[in-house]
């Protein structure tokens, strides 16, 4: 067993160079695609099949009315309580060694439950291939002692990796340094991520960020209660119906017309 | 066929019966066989997992058409309860749970079996509309396909439970039934005593057919 990773993601340092987003690309073999200006540095408008990460840009005032110009790299947060694994049929989805999210491609059939299932959007199904496709921490990489590839691309220390408390730790004490409505986000809900932020804003602020990320209740009733009550109350009906048998006994019909086919009226 | 037996159901009817139940159980293997991860060698029986989701997609629609026809078909004799007498025996579970002196006389459907008319019509519905969407989840705001896992399971929780009710009563615990299902005709005993005021009404209304009566008739002159 390897140690748990967490990749830091410290937007005070990031410069939106988006050199993440085309090494992603590159080392993963994503094609880029067409895309449309829709008035904005980011492109595309969203995580595609052949986009794990991208950075997003946001455009706000402050309470002050001094303009803000956020970036945010997006992308899988590898959770640890991760709903895209839990409703997954075939378990093609699977936590690795060091704590991210992976898919063995050749069990994915491309049922497309985790796409409601993420919390953040993140999986995405490519119809070429009839299959999910979404960020695997460049698992590859890891097993070779390698940096992901969004990590090595990163010119200002926005993304780093490491050992998970080290990087708490590393993350704390930053959110300290930067002050204000900085804070760290990821390792207060489910059970954990193994992505983590330094956010310098409070997290409602940033554009498609849940502020309060969660399993969703409608995943732990079909998953935590549904599922095996399937089979519970099927072989309660299967027990009920034999002690039915044995103590109340049959509705037997009358016994003069079950032999010679009854009587003609 | 003994003669002396009576007709319960049509050609028409018994094929519908067998389609709504040959489908809803191969979709309850096929759908366990996904849902459940020990139970996932389903796949591995029809050639992999993506094989096993499409055959449960298409057979979700020869379901569909079935239950549509099965609602057609029945709606109207099992579908709709008649006052009082269908309370009544309910009232006494239709002596089925304890002992009852007199049995409330009900119709071709008893209250039972309209209760699960209704759980398979409802249920069956939902699996059909939540399958659908499901399987074409575009366009579908996220907490709308939530939903319709939930539904898809719990329809999943209430037909599987039901099932098993309909097959200890179809066999070993009402023992005559299944004929009706079968060869369309059932004993005139089972009729007395499962369907007591159907038969009454049979008879009053002239609908009775009972096997080789014509016959036997033409014999006596």
């Amino acid at each position: 067993m390897k140690q748990e990773l967490i990749k830091l993601i410290d937007l005070s340092r990031c410069t939106a160079c988006r050199g993440c987003q085309i090494a992603c690309k590159q080392w993963n073999e994503l094609p880029a695609r067409q895309t449309e200006n829709f008035g904005s540095y980011q492109n595309p408008p969203d995580l595609q099949w052949n986009t794990w990460t991208m950075i997003r840009f946001q455009e706000r005032e402050d309470q002050n009315g001094i303009l803000q110009w956020l970036f945010r790299k997006d992308g899988c947060m590898h959770c640890s309580d991760a709903a895209c694994i839990k409703v997954c049929p075939t378990e093609a989805l699977y936590h690795t060694e060091f704590g991210s999210v992976s898919m063995h491609e050749h069990k994915c059939i491309g049922c497309k439950a985790c796409i409601p299932a993420c919390p953040f959007g993140v999986p995405k199904f490519n119809a070429a291939t009839n299959k999910i496709s979404k960020c695997d921490l460049c698992y590859t990489r890891l097993q070779a002692n390698q940096l992901p590839a969004c990590v090595l691309s990163c010119p200002t220390g926005a993304l780093t990796i490491g050992e998970k408390d080290v990087m708490l730790k590393k993350a704390y004490k930053r959110v300290k340094e930067l002050g204000g409505d900085a804070s760290v986000y990821g390792d207060k809900f489910l059970d954990g991520t193994h992505v983590v932020y330094v956010l310098p804003e409070k997290p409602e602020v940033y554009d498609n960020l849940p502020t309060d990320p969660k399993m969703p209740l409608t995943i732990i009733v079909w998953k935590d209660v549904l599922k095996p009550a399937g089979l519970l109350v099927a072989g309660s009906v299967v027990a009920g119906a034999f002690l039915h048998y044995i103590t109340h006994g049959p509705k037997t019909p009358e016994e003069e017309t079950t032999s010679e086919g009854g009587k003609l009226s | 066929m003994k003669t002396g037996m009576i007709k319960a159901t049509g050609p028409f009817e018994r094929v519908v019966h067998w389609c709504v139940a040959l489908s809803c159980l191969f979709l309850c293997i096929t759908g366990m066989g996904m849902m459940y991860h020990s139970l996932n060698f389903v796949g591995t029986l029809v050639g992999g997992m993506e094989n096993l989701k499409n055959l449960h997609n298409y057979g979700g629609i020869f379901f569909a058409v079935s239950l549509l026809f099965a609602i057609i078909i029945w709606w109207k004799e099992a579908g709709i309860f008649s006052f009082p007498e269908d309370l009544q025996w309910i009232l006494a579970a239709g002596g089925y749970l304890w002992k009852v002196e007199k049995v409330p006389e009900v119709g071709k459907y008893n209250p039972g079996q309209k209760m699960f008319f209704w759980a398979v019509s409802l249920f069956g519905t939902i699996m059909v509309v939540s399958g659908l969407i499901i399987w074409f989840p575009t366009g579908y705001a996220m907490a709308t396909l939530r939903l319709m896992y939930v539904l898809h399971a719990l329809g999943f929780v209430v037909i599987f439970a039901f099932f098993f009710v309909h097959l200890y009563l179809v066999t070993i615990g009402a023992p005559g039934s299944a004929p009706a299902m079968f060869t369309g005709w059932v004993t005139r005993g089972w009729v007395k005593t499962q369907h007591p005021k159907w038969l009454k009404e049979m008879e009053k209304d002239g609908t009775l057919i009972v096997y080789g009566q014509k016959k036997s008739a033409e014999k006596k002159v």
